[in-house]
């Protein structure tokens, strides 16, 4: 017998789970959900729009304000994109620290990621613990920038302070406790049965369907793919970095990476403390005149960043091409349709770990 | 009753009096370079509005004049600022100061350096020669060129030169932006140009 629609019914675009305002709509059979269809547009910020026709001085700022929750990445790539259009080169020390303070910001991004799916799951405990992890994190990373948000940490040709023994000892000792409370609350994912068991067989999505629509991110790595930016840039192939990788593409698979890696975000930051080069964090350079494609890691997946700019440095064309839209657009056509429950739904659709502030700059 | 006395009971257990009265928080250590809003540390401002012209939200700092005759000071307006702590990398004189900037700075030895770049579009520029009047710099310069329109000296900025408005010393450029705003046709344009750098050990 072919199933008809019983209800549609829409979820948001204010809902007590959704972080940002989103609309689901979920065409149901009874309680099954046969199809989804996401609808965005609530909060537009024109953010590229403003940046353009403004000196990279002021274009820097407003790149790590397109999102709050990855802004460090957003302050890379965009300064990565100026730097490859006008040919500056950076110190080895440099190099590293921004790397350091990328992992940092990673590690806070998925912690809160799974902080708000086990929160959806209607397990606000854990999630709570896991703020705390994030607290440390989150110390640390002032420690190192100055700012615990909105950092600005990197500048053309270098980063912009030197961390001295102290700080990095300090560092070093906070990830030791990160690593204990992480692998703590991750066995308790793992192995507990209104936790994590929860969450085995729901939204599943094969590679094949990833791969078909471009997944990215996490979101990917959990169904097989195995892209990730990071394994193309110098930095990360001198710490000798390789993507994790799941199978399984449902739920449980995506929380669980996200563990892992920031478990293995706190093995790089201990290799980069531990083999951190001596000598400058500034070299010179002038910002000039170009046109370029870059592309980086964020905690979600590919960013890229495509900048015209001309003789001043001035900003005249750009365009960034964030990683959640994607992600998005996944969740609804293959995650969503076929999970037993509209509970599920949001629960599918926040372990893709969506962010509207960056889909709608 | 009993319950009042029950409270007084309870409250007046030592553990509870212990916490209440006795109860020690981990000392907050702020981190070395922690950027706060920028404040005036009492050195002589020379009105050179570096810190106006490199600040990237528009309107949070400003450089006014104060009652004495010939003081001017920074006023940081804090809802428009975003603790960036710009302003006060690129004061040269030390005027401002956030949290350690100045002594992470000392330290690792990493300043800002600022230049104008001036650009002329040959196009529309009609070498009216608005600009090279405008200019204060070459007003001080040459004052022959402000009061008559027509000079020979290649010591200023800029001059029309046989019909072509021609920049000579682009070094001596404030950045003030007189001749964006004097030119009719919007054709000359005035671009900073900010470099980090850091000093090398061996000079």
């Amino acid at each position: 017998m072919k199933k008809t629609v019983d209800v549609s019914i829409p979820l948001g675009p204010v809902h007590p789970i959704f972080k940002e305002p989103c609309r689901i709509k979920c065409e149901t059979f009874g309680e099954q959900v046969l199809a989804a269809e996401v609808e965005l547009g609530y909060m537009k910020k024109g953010i590229e729009r403003i940046m353009v026709g403004r000196p990279w001085q002021e274009v820097m700022f407003l790149a790590e304000r397109v999102c709050g929750i990855c802004s460090v990445i957003h302050n890379f790539v965009f300064i990565e994109t100026m730097e490859k259009i006008s040919g500056v080169t950076v110190p080895d020390r440099a190099a590293y620290l921004r790397v350091l303070a990328n992992e940092l910001d990673r590690m806070q991004s998925h912690l809160i990621a799974n902080f708000s799916y086990c929160y959806t799951i209607e397990h606000e405990t854990i999630g709570m613990y896991l703020l705390n992890i994030r607290e440390t994190v989150m110390d640390m990373l002032e420690y190192l920038t100055g700012a615990r948000v909105t950092c600005a940490y990197i500048v053309p040709g270098g980063v912009r302070f030197d961390p001295d023994n102290e700080d990095l000892t300090r560092i070093m000792t906070a990830m030791d406790d990160v690593e204990r409370e992480t692998r703590r609350y991750m066995s308790m994912f793992e192995s507990g049965p209104l936790i994590g068991l929860r969450s085995k067989g729901i939204g599943v999505m094969t590679r094949e369907q990833a791969e078909l629509i471009h997944a990215v991110g996490p979101t990917a790595r959990a169904c097989g793919i195995t892209t990730d930016c990071r394994s193309d840039h110098p930095t990360y192939q001198r710490l000798n970095f390789s993507p994790l990788v799941r199978t399984e593409g449902d739920n449980y698979a995506r929380v669980m990476l996200r563990f892992q890696e920031i478990l293995q975000s706190v093995d790089l930051i201990r290799t980069i403390i531990r083999t951190l080069p001596e000598g400058k964090i500034r070299g010179g350079g002038t910002i000039g005149r170009g046109e370029t494609t870059h592309k980086g890691e964020a905690p979600r997946g590919e960013l890229t960043y495509r900048i015209k700019s001309d003789t001043h440095g001035r900003v005249q064309e750009i365009s960034i091409q964030t990683p959640s839209i994607m992600n998005i657009e996944a969740c609804a056509r293959y995650m969503i349709p076929g999970v037993t429950s509209v509970a599920d739904v949001t629960a599918a659709y926040i372990s893709s770990d969506p962010c509207v502030a960056c889909t709608e700059r | 009753m009993r319950s009042i006395l029950s409270y007084i009971r309870h409250m007046a257990r030592p553990e509870w009096v212990k916490t209440f009265f006795l109860a020690k928080t981990a000392p907050l250590s702020t981190p070395p370079h922690f950027r706060e809003f920028p404040h005036l540390t009492g050195k002589e401002c020379t009105h050179c509005f570096q810190c106006m012209m490199i600040c990237p939200a528009p309107g949070a700092i400003e450089v006014i004049r104060t009652d004495k005759p010939g003081e001017w000071k920074p006023v940081i307006h804090l809802g428009h600022c975003i603790r960036c702590g710009l302003c006060v990398e690129i004061c040269p004189e030390l005027v401002l100061d956030a949290g350690r900037v100045h002594m992470k700075n000392a330290q690792d030895g990493t300043y800002m350096q600022f230049q104008f770049h001036i650009t002329i579009n040959p196009v529309t520029c009609m070498g009216c020669g608005s600009c090279t009047v405008a200019c204060p710099v070459n007003k001080e310069i040459d004052p022959q060129l402000a009061a008559k329109g027509t000079s020979t000296s290649d010591e200023v900025i800029m001059r029309v030169y046989k019909g072509i408005n021609t920049v000579f010393h682009e070094d001596k450029c404030t950045g003030c932006k007189t001749c964006e705003e004097q030119c009719p046709t919007r054709s000359i344009l005035v671009a900073r140009v900010l470099e980090p750098l850091q000093i090398s050990e061996e000079t």
